[in-house]
């Protein structure tokens, strides 16, 4: 079955079953990789990507509910990883494995948009479906608060 | 796998060969015998490259400073190395290092060249940020999962529930004609060789899982047409074990005499002698490594050939465990390593390798296995359950003067070695564990727990679970005495001084004392708390390293729930590379250390795994991090020590210390439960 959406701001059509989660249309049928697998779930967010801008686990999105949406996978955030989110992860020396980050970096961007300067229990409620389990939270929160343009809060 | 090696390697290289670092760019290498032993593990990599990668770029820069006096027909002690360039002061001639590297490719590399003066060191030492930092945060980063070959399969595989299990039979023709599937195979169990080079031994229980794979054209029709397989399997004699069956035992064992590891003094009579006991039973539960980034590997079989993209912390080891599976010579197995979601031990065990061999040679394609997140927690090799059974005595004046540990678990040595391992290689106990070497009446057992499960090694190993037991019925020990646990462990220590310690190692007391020290007066040891908010130390030293850790808590009155305030911790490390890198590693070792203390826990009934994915193993998450964690670096010139795994031993006893400080209430089981302290 024939399904259009917009893929970081290109019409995309795939023909694929219907049920397929989006996680997989992006990784196996588009070849995208960048958009992660790690539970299947939406236990660990690490599939997260936007759909119409908000933050949304891919895992259990399956492709027919993205008809006609807009998408935007961690690939879409810059072409060349200007993304202020992106820059303040390279500032703070965020990741270590790196492979929660793609989820990470998504959820921190829609925070962002819907919350421009973050309290640190903001924080915690958008970005505790996240994973890590390298422990980079501490970095990730200084991160948003300097995306964010706000020095970081201390409890 | 996110330790930092891949900036701080380079570094010391880069130092050396007097760089400019900003033209430095790092490249994965392949498994090729040239580098030597390939391994990231045990906390090993920056001590055991230190020397070599310092005389690496000392060499190199050495032949490049003699290209350059060459060419310029001037003596090399006129010619400078700095910035990636050769420079002739006198004439201000320069010339690249690209330049030069055609002429100095042509000499011969000094065997012992000169190596710089760690006080004129311009990087090793200076917070760097990461090299790999741009490919993680836009998607590009090539991990395991990622890896993309031309006409590869993709296989999701059924592995018995119990392990050491096998399938007796399954619907495979069921499976093919209801599903787009390119094969139905059922995938033998290999013994892997051991993952460090020696064999494994006559009864060594190192194997793959054996189960049935569904090979597919793309990950999600794998994952699908594997919920139509119905297997039946065989079970082995590990599907009778239980939790309460492995505690039972394990309590058991502990509360008798045990293979002595050390004795020193005579424990039962001065025991019998002393003031006042204490005594206490420690447990903790097998533990899942839980990367993020699910087990998986790509294979291609061609033949007698085989070429691996493996996310693996040993690829000479993926190298031997599928040649030998394969029944083909070593050389023509070919591993190129992958970027690794999460290691933390998991990886240095093969099977994913070999599975992926397997697959790969009867499906005739290459093939990407790939674990759901509920293979990776059923069919892991477990950080061993644990018993501990302690006993101290104080004289008094508030001394130690007796301590015994009785230690029980099942052995990972056994596991990958074989039964006859003597008890002392066995044990999962370290002889020289604090407080060995301080109490004059010191007795260490163990006995190695019968056990079905599949064993491995989890970011700190032995000490992740024995350091809870030490530092925290030490503390019992400093309360017991009536003083305060922080003047009752430097008064244990005594003064600094080297105590000379087996292999040429030193035990640095002083060092010991000096990390205790900085990570108490950083938190404020002495300044009081607000009610239900307590204060705990505790310090580990091990793999080259010594931290300490002060936790700061506030437990709820009411529901016993815990809120880690702060953590502080204090790491001498010798010559610090990378003090960002340092900082990065302490600040994941206490993340994850409290995720051991606070969430998770393996369970086991009639053999099976209980746990299979984030909902029921709980890992820590953003809102249960605490908000402030500060990391001390020691300054100092001693050759580097690990610092992969030493930042997490004494997480969980300074948790546990804190909560006992807050509330009068004794952690003695990890995870902590809240209705134990409501």
């Amino acid at each position: 079955m024939a399904i259009t959406f917009t893929l970081n701001g290109k019409a995309q059509t795939v023909d694929v079953s219907p049920d397929m989660p989006l996680l997989w249309v992006l990784r196996d049928t588009l070849n995208m990789t960048g958009t992660k697998f790690g539970c299947g779930m939406a236990l660990c967010g690490a599939c997260t990507v936007h759909i119409n801008g908000e933050a949304t686990r891919s895992c259990i999105t399956p492709i027919s509910s993205v008809t006609g949406k807009k998408i935007t996978t961690i690939e879409g955030l810059s072409a060349d990883g200007s993304h202020p989110v992106q820059k303040a992860w390279i500032e703070e020396d965020v990741p270590q494995c790196g492979y929660c980050q793609s989820g990470q970096i998504m959820s921190a961007v829609a925070l962002l948009r819907k919350k421009p300067k973050p309290t640190d229990a903001d924080i915690d409620d958008a970005m505790s479906g996240n994973i890590c389990r390298c422990g980079t939270y501490q970095r990730i929160r200084k991160a948003i608060h300097r995306a964010a343009g706000s020095p970081a809060q201390k409890a | 796998m996110g330790q930092g090696v891949r900036t701080n390697l380079p570094m010391i290289v880069a130092e050396e060969l007097s760089c400019d670092w900003t033209k430095v760019k790092v490249v994965e290498a392949d498994l090729d015998a040239k580098y030597g032993e390939q391994l990231t593990g045990g906390s090993l990599s920056t001590r055991t490259s230190y020397t070599n990668l310092r005389k690496a770029g000392a060499a190199a820069r050495e032949m490049l400073v003699s290209a350059a006096a060459g060419e310029w027909q001037v003596e090399r002690t006129e010619c400078r190395a700095e910035n990636s360039a050769v420079w002739h002061a006198a004439t201000k001639r320069t010339l690249t290092y690209g330049q030069l590297t055609e002429r100095a490719s042509a000499l011969l590399p000094p065997a012992d060249p000169p190596l710089k003066n760690p006080a004129d060191f311009k990087l090793i030492g200076k917070p760097t940020r990461r090299t790999d930092t741009p490919q993680k945060v836009n998607g590009s980063a090539t991990f395991g999962l990622d890896v993309r070959v031309p006409g590869m399969l993709f296989a999701s595989v059924e592995r018995s529930p119990v392990y050491g299990g096998a399938p007796r039979s399954f619907n495979a023709d069921e499976v093919k004609s209801a599903a787009p599937v390119r094969a139905v195979l059922e995938l033998k169990s290999a013994h892997l060789t051991h993952q460090f080079g020696e064999t494994s031994g006559p009864g060594s229980r190192n194997y793959s899982c054996a189960g049935v794979a569904v090979v597919a054209d793309s990950t999600w029709a794998a994952i699908a047409a594997r919920k139509l397989l119905k297997v039946e399997w065989n079970e082995p004699p590990a599907a009778s074990e239980t939790t309460a069956s492995l505690r039972e035992q394990m309590h058991r064992f502990a509360s008798a005499p045990g293979a002595v590891i050390r004795s020193d003094g005579d424990f039962d009579k001065a025991h019998a002698a002393a003031d006042k006991r204490i005594e206490a039973v420690y447990e903790v539960p097998f533990l899942a490594h839980a990367t993020m980034e699910p087990v998986n590997c790509t294979a291609h079989v061609r033949g007698d050939f085989c070429e691996l993209w493996a996310p693996t912390q040993i690829p000479g080891a993926a190298r031997a465990s599928v040649a030998s599976a394969l029944g083909i010579p070593r050389e023509n197995v070919k591993v190129h390593v992958t970027f690794i979601g999460g290691g933390f031990g998991r990886r240095l065990i093969q099977d994913y390798a070999v599975e992926a061999a397997l697959i790969s040679r009867d499906a005739g394609a290459p093939v990407q296995v790939v674990w759901s997140r509920e293979d990776d927690i059923r069919h892991d090799f477990y950080r061993p359950a644990a018993c501990h059974i302690m006993e101290a005595g104080l004289d008094s004046r508030g001394q130690l003067i007796s301590w015994r540990h009785r230690g029980c678990s099942p052995s990972i040595e056994t596991f990958y070695n074989g039964t006859g391992i003597s008890p002392s290689a066995a044990a999962q106990v370290d002889s020289l564990d604090f407080p060995a070497l301080f109490v004059p009446h010191f007795r260490l057992e163990f006995t190695v727990a019968e056990s079905g499960m599949p064993l491995g090694y989890w970011r700190s190993v032995d000490s992740s679970g024995n350091q809870f037991a030490l530092s925290s019925f030490f503390d019992e020990a400093a309360h017991a005495a009536g003083r305060d646990p922080l003047e009752f462990l430097l008064a244990t220590f005594g003064s600094a001084r080297k105590i000379s310690l087996r292999n040429n190692e030193t035990f640095d007391v002083g060092r010991r004392r000096a990390v205790v020290e900085l990570a108490a007066e950083k938190s404020g040891w002495h300044k009081a708390l607000a009610r239900g908010r307590g204060r705990g130390i505790a310090a580990s030293f091990g793999w080259g390293s010594y931290v300490a850790h002060v936790a700061e808590i506030t437990c709820h009155a009411k529901t016993g729930a815990i809120r880690i305030d702060r953590v502080v911790c204090a790491v001498d490390c010798g010559t610090a590379i990378n003090p960002l890198g340092i900082e990065a590693q302490m600040e994941g070792a206490i993340n994850f250390g409290l995720a051991a203390t606070l969430k998770s826990a393996i369970t086991v009934e009639g053999g099976r795994i209980q746990q299979s994915n984030f909902h029921d193993y709980e890992v820590l998450r953003m809102s249960d991090a605490p908000p402030v964690v500060e990391v001390y670096i020691v300054p100092s010139t001693e050759p580097p020590g690990g610092c992969g795994e030493p930042g997490v031993p004494s997480v969980a006893p300074a948790v546990g210390n804190a909560i006992f400080a807050a509330t009068g209430k004794r952690v003695r089981r990890l995870p902590i439960r809240p209705a134990d302290l409501a």
